[in-house]
């Protein structure tokens, strides 16, 4: 539904991650986190490798994983896009497949996240990829 | 259609206010003073700063009050720490309290909107002896229960869900924006002469951060990380005997009037009020001039009494 897919870690020679968003507090809402964990194996991988994802662009993105002390792992976690290394972003279609990861997330983390919702509050503030989708 | 050069002009020219700095508690604060007389201390909340007040403050300065108007550490002109462990409620109260201590304020009349009013309460129950008396508005001061708007998933608890914040607030600065002009009566005039101070001060994603981290510090249930600091201020209001004024939006549907007016009025019931005036939740945006002669009268009230 989200055309969001995990993927094994694509080749990197050639690419940089490209930085996009951060979360400090990945477990504001436990299930948040308890999804990530299981969808990447994180109680057994930890911090050996970052997730990765492939987008609707066809894109691959990176999810790196954050410990704090005393806190449940993951702490955070930031998402970059993988892009050839001396090639620009291109900002729109970055911004379109972070909000298909996102529906991708609220969709799996399930319980009364709906991507409905989702959805719906994209377009009460008007963001780009949410009123594409109508 | 006016262009985003002169719709930021237009709020520049609403706000002549000379700056002044302090360093607070290891962060750079940006505040007004102007006037002379007892202080009146008026704090915004999220994801507003000082600017709210614009047209708060000429009218109290009128009346012969020092008016101060601190924007909040994440806000407005001042410093915007990038990680969201540098924020806490405790956190920005320390921050008052520094600020206030710092001018040696005394006598003063704390006012709080919003996250404003914690921040605030917390300022004045713990420096109790500096504080002549308070002003709440479309604020909360407990722990339990949250407003049914702050326990709905559509639209607030997903706006700042786990990397949704981050998008939403972050990325695309949905709530100084359009979740703001959301929040008014007259949307048209709020667009056409402040939308863009709000905006034009979070320029950037990480600058937005309390945007997103501030809607994860209102207790939702009792394993809240605020909860004991609440429950500290419900009690300490339950024995305040200085006077305090209720002023709040009638049309406020984030902190409707008969719930939390209503609570402020029976936590306090020696409090004046609650005044309804025209407004949803920034009700200073369509009823500036209004609150100023409100609490102007208060205070004058006081004065004589």
């Amino acid at each position: 539904m989200s055309g969001v897919q995990p993927i094994p870690a694509p080749p990197l020679a050639g690419t940089r991650l490209a930085f996009l968003l951060a979360e400090d507090r990945v477990g504001h809402y436990p299930e948040f986190r308890a999804f990530l964990s299981r969808t990447f194996d994180l109680d057994r991988i930890g911090l050996a490798a970052p997730g990765y994802l492939r987008a609707p662009s066809g894109g691959a993105y990176a999810l790196v994983f954050v410990g704090r002390s005393g806190e449940s792992f993951p702490a955070g976690v930031e998402i970059s896009a993988v892009v050839p290394a001396l090639e620009p972003l291109d900002e729109d279609v970055a911004d379109r497949d972070l909000w298909a990861i996102l529906r991708w997330l609220v969709e799996g983390v399930g319980g009364p996240w709906t991507v409905a919702d989702l959805d719906a509050t994209g377009r009460l503030y008007r963001i780009g990829a949410a009123e594409a989708r109508g | 259609m006016t262009s985003p050069i002169d719709l930021l002009q237009n709020a520049r020219a609403a706000w002549p206010f000379p700056p002044r700095h302090a360093r607070v508690n290891g962060w750079r604060m940006h505040y007004v003073d102007v006037g002379q007389g007892d202080p009146v201390v008026l704090l915004h909340g999220n994801p507003t700063w000082g600017f709210l007040w614009r047209e708060v403050i000429p009218p109290l300065v009128a009346a012969g009050h020092r008016v101060i108007v601190p924007d909040m550490i994440g806000f407005g002109l001042s410093e915007k720490p990038t990680r969201e462990q540098a924020h806490s409620l405790d956190g920005h109260i320390a921050n008052l309290v520094a600020l206030l201590r710092g001018l040696d304020v005394a006598n003063a009349t704390i006012i709080g909107h919003d996250w404003g009013g914690p921040t605030g309460l917390g300022f004045a129950l713990a420096n109790p002896e500096r504080v002549r008396a308070l002003v709440v508005m479309s604020s909360w001061a407990w722990a339990l229960p949250p407003s049914d708007f702050h326990t709905r998933v559509f639209p607030w608890r997903l706006m700042h869900a786990p990397l949704v914040g981050p998008y939403l607030l972050g990325r695309h600065n949905v709530l100084a924006g359009r979740g703001v002009y959301l929040s008014v009566v007259d949307r048209a005039r709020f667009r056409e002469r402040a939308q863009a101070a709000y905006e034009a001060v979070l320029p950037d994603t990480a600058s937005r951060l309390l945007t997103w981290t501030w809607p994860r510090w209102i207790p939702l249930d009792d394993t809240a990380r605020a909860i004991d600091r609440f429950n500290w201020i419900e009690q300490g209001l339950r024995a305040w005997r200085k006077p305090v004024q209720i002023i709040w939006g009638r049309e406020d549907d984030v902190f409707d009037h008969p719930t939390f007016a209503g609570r402020f009025k029976t936590l306090l019931p020696h409090a004046e009020g609650p005044h309804l005036v025209t407004g949803r939740h920034f009700l200073q945006e369509d009823s500036g001039p209004e609150i100023g002669a409100l609490i102007g009268d208060f205070l004058q009230r006081l004065g004589s009494a």
